[in-house]
């Protein structure tokens, strides 16, 4: 597969794996580059040991778990955010950024099994990404929905 | 599952622009130039450190083996820091697949507990070897001065070399150490997320 169309397949969807994980657009834009460099690189190695997509999420979520190498470097800077949000959201926009907002106070692990499962991947698939067995992958989606659901509900949405 | 639908809807809601292609080779280059400085920049100043002791060398003519001796002892010291730095870049870059996070947690742990290792020990035999070296190479020097001035020299040096290692040492380890352990802690507590 070229690179030219590995990226624009997946962008969208390592984007948003990492704005789950640290819910700000513009560390999740570098986590997201990172993972792309990284998949630029190895992949004249990639041998189809599995499929291309679990490759990539692979990379992503390790890009990501090793996110706090970085933050202990550079500490992260407080931006007032409020500036931007003083913009009027339609709901959608709001239940977007409440749905983010909640897995990012998950714990690590957590954000990105449920960022892969709302990216519709196979429960078998992010099993091997994470390195968890598949019943644990499946109880673990559905204790982290149940808290979403929950979430939603107390919020009113 | 309503709630699933509904949650997936959202999901896939969240969107940004994708940056150009172009964009990401450049940071790519970027990224490679410049860690490929620091590396040279590294191995030049100490190759340069290594050449003007050589010159002392082949410009004083020490007569006693021990001020040769003495010399290599320091170069020595400087190519085995230059090694541990450069080796520590390929600690982790030569695995053949991307492993799933529950292997790559294990090896950025043994990775950070064998950084720690190899800091520590490089550091004490960088210090020792250095300390050994300049201690032999003033060896011929002192032997020709009178006995105060030789005197005033060995305890000056020696003050010198209990100060490096007793303060300099302990400092430079514990810095890097701490930053490490936090590190080492932080990827634990992920780990336990994924055996627990």
């Amino acid at each position: 597969m070229k690179f030219e169309t590995i990226y624009k397949t997946y962008w969208q969807k390592v984007f948003r794996l990492c704005m789950g994980y640290v819910n700000d657009s513009d560390t999740a834009k570098d986590l997201a580059q990172e993972t792309f460099i990284k998949v630029w690189k190895q992949l004249p190695k990639f041998r189809n040991e599995s499929s291309i997509g679990t490759w990539i999420f692979r990379i992503a979520s390790n890009t990501c778990l090793r996110q706090i190498e970085k933050e202990s470097k550079m500490p992260k800077s407080e931006f007032p955010k409020e500036i931007k949000e003083e913009i009027l959201e339609t709901t959608i926009e709001k239940d977007v950024k409440f749905l983010y907002q909640c897995i990012s106070e998950l714990q690590e692990v957590e954000r990105i099994i449920i960022s892969l499962e709302l990216e519709d991947i196979d429960q078998k698939e992010i099993a091997e990404i994470v390195g968890l067995s598949r019943g644990n992958v499946r109880v673990k989606i559905h204790r982290i929905k149940e808290k979403l659901t929950q979430k939603f509900k107390i919020n009113g949405n | 599952m309503g709630t699933n639908i509904d949650l997936k809807n959202i999901w896939t809601q969240q969107k940004i622009e994708t940056p150009k292609i172009e964009i990401l080779y450049a940071k790519a280059n970027k990224l490679k130039s410049r860690r490929l400085l620091k590396l040279i920049v590294v191995n030049i100043t100490l190759l340069l450190t290594a050449i003007s002791i050589g010159f002392i060398w082949y410009y004083y003519q020490p007569e006693l083996v021990t001020t040769k001796m003495g010399i290599v002892c320091t170069i020595l010291a400087m190519i085995i820091f230059v090694l541990s730095y450069n080796t520590q870049f390929s600690l982790l870059s030569n695995t053949k697949t991307e492993p799933n996070s529950k292997e790559y947690l294990t090896q950025l742990i043994q990775l950070k507990e064998k950084q720690t290792f190899q800091q520590t020990t490089m550091l004490s035999i960088y210090f020792l070897m250095l300390s050994l070296g300049i201690g032999l190479y003033y060896f011929e020097y002192v032997s020709k001065m009178t006995l105060t001035w030789g005197i005033v020299t060995c305890v000056t040096t020696a003050l010198w070399f209990a100060i490096n290692w007793f303060y300099f040492r302990p400092r430079a380890i514990k810095k890097q150490n701490t930053k490490l352990n936090k590190l080492l802690i932080e990827f634990e507590k992920l780990n336990a997320q994924i055996t627990a």
